[in-house]
């Protein structure tokens, strides 16, 4: 075990439909706008440089999609744990996080489902997720079904399957 | 703006009908530059402050997801053309820059993944896009544009498919906002 590192998994027997996730706050510095094309090599100039920024009638650089998506994805990590297999992610993006802004993230459970295709199972959770600023304006809102390990899992019930028809 | 990149990421322009006539236009496969590699995934966990054992712990990793997983939201990364080869020439653009469209610059507005199987270190990808619509013109507190959704197919270096993403982009012009 790694000091600090997320093991904590919730079995999808334990889930609760309208349970609330924890949630979370980001603060997005200049620094950690600036991470944003390092990690995932997306380098449009929307995402480091302010003035390329302003001439598009932003006010300043602006994380990119994948960042939300991370944040998003986090969030459901943290609630559902290490063993969790994020199955579909819907996101509108509605406003841009600029730097200096604080991206506040919560979600909730709408359903919980088995499902079963060639012999197999899997435990699937319905999420609503929105990500505000720190002002309360709706920057991102989506759905995320997550596949949680079910209780005494056979080992051929990994929570991941292979496309339908394929 | 075309011809010769300042950013790399200019996108093509034309019109709207021009646009419409690529609807269902699918690009070859394209091979990622970059191999999963555990030092981006830590990165972008870093960017994410995701803590998921599956990042950090390669003991745990490879026991339950059978090696350092990818965390989903960097699917697009591992497609991103280098900035520069040896090789020279300019990186090829996503399906959505090479739409032509009056616009000058673009915003995404949504993104809808499906994911069947963990993407691990080591793995490299190949996607193919679909351009599946072109809007006609709307107008947007940001200016006046089209939006353009297009269709990803991603494959490991085996031929499965791991994801499919549908993406909106918003395509419009500066200074035209109302």
């Amino acid at each position: 075990m790694i000091p600090g590192v997320n093991y904590d998994q919730r079995a999808f027997e334990d889930v609760r439909v309208d349970e609330a996730l924890p949630g979370a706050r980001d603060e997005i510095t200049y620094r950690r706008v600036i991470m944003n094309p390092a990690a995932t090599l997306d380098f449009y100039p929307g995402h480091h440089d302010p003035e390329f920024a302003r001439a598009q009638g932003q006010p300043t650089i602006f994380v990119n999609t994948m960042h939300v998506m991370g944040f998003i994805d986090r969030l459901v990590f943290e609630w559902g744990g290490p063993r969790t297999f994020l199955v579909r992610r819907k996101v509108s993006l509605a406003y841009p996080v600029y730097a200096g802004d604080t991206m506040v993230g919560a979600g909730r459970v709408l359903d919980t489902r088995l499902e079963e295709r060639q012999g197999r199972r899997r435990g699937v959770v319905d999420l609503e997720v929105t990500v505000d600023n720190q002002d309360g304006v709706r920057c991102a809102s989506g759905h995320v079904t997550a596949s949680l390990p079910l209780g005494g899992a056979a080992d051929g019930d990994r929570p991941w399957w292979p496309r339908k028809g394929s | 703006m075309t011809g010769p990149s300042r950013t790399g990421y200019d996108v093509a322009t034309g019109t709207f009908d021009e646009a419409r006539a690529m609807v269902g236009h699918r690009t070859d496969p394209r091979t990622g530059s970059v191999v999963v590699n555990e030092a981006m995934v830590q990165q972008f966990a870093a960017l994410a402050h995701d803590a998921s054992a599956g990042y950090w712990d390669p003991e745990f990793a490879a026991e339950w997801w059978g090696g350092t997983v990818a965390p989903p939201a960097m699917l697009m990364t591992w497609l991103m053309p280098l900035e520069w080869t040896p090789r020279g020439g300019l990186p090829t653009p996503l399906l959505t820059a090479r739409v032509p469209l009056p616009g000058d610059t673009f915003i995404n507005a949504s993104n809808d993944t499906e994911y069947f199987e963990p993407v691990r270190v080591g793995d490299r990808l190949s996607v193919e896009e679909e351009l599946i619509d072109v809007s006609e013109q709307k107008r947007t507190a940001l200016g006046v544009g089209h939006f353009v959704t297009t269709k990803s197919t991603y494959r490991r270096q085996d031929e499965t498919v791991v994801a499919e993403m549908t993406n909106v982009l918003f395509r419009f012009s500066t200074g035209d906002g109302g």
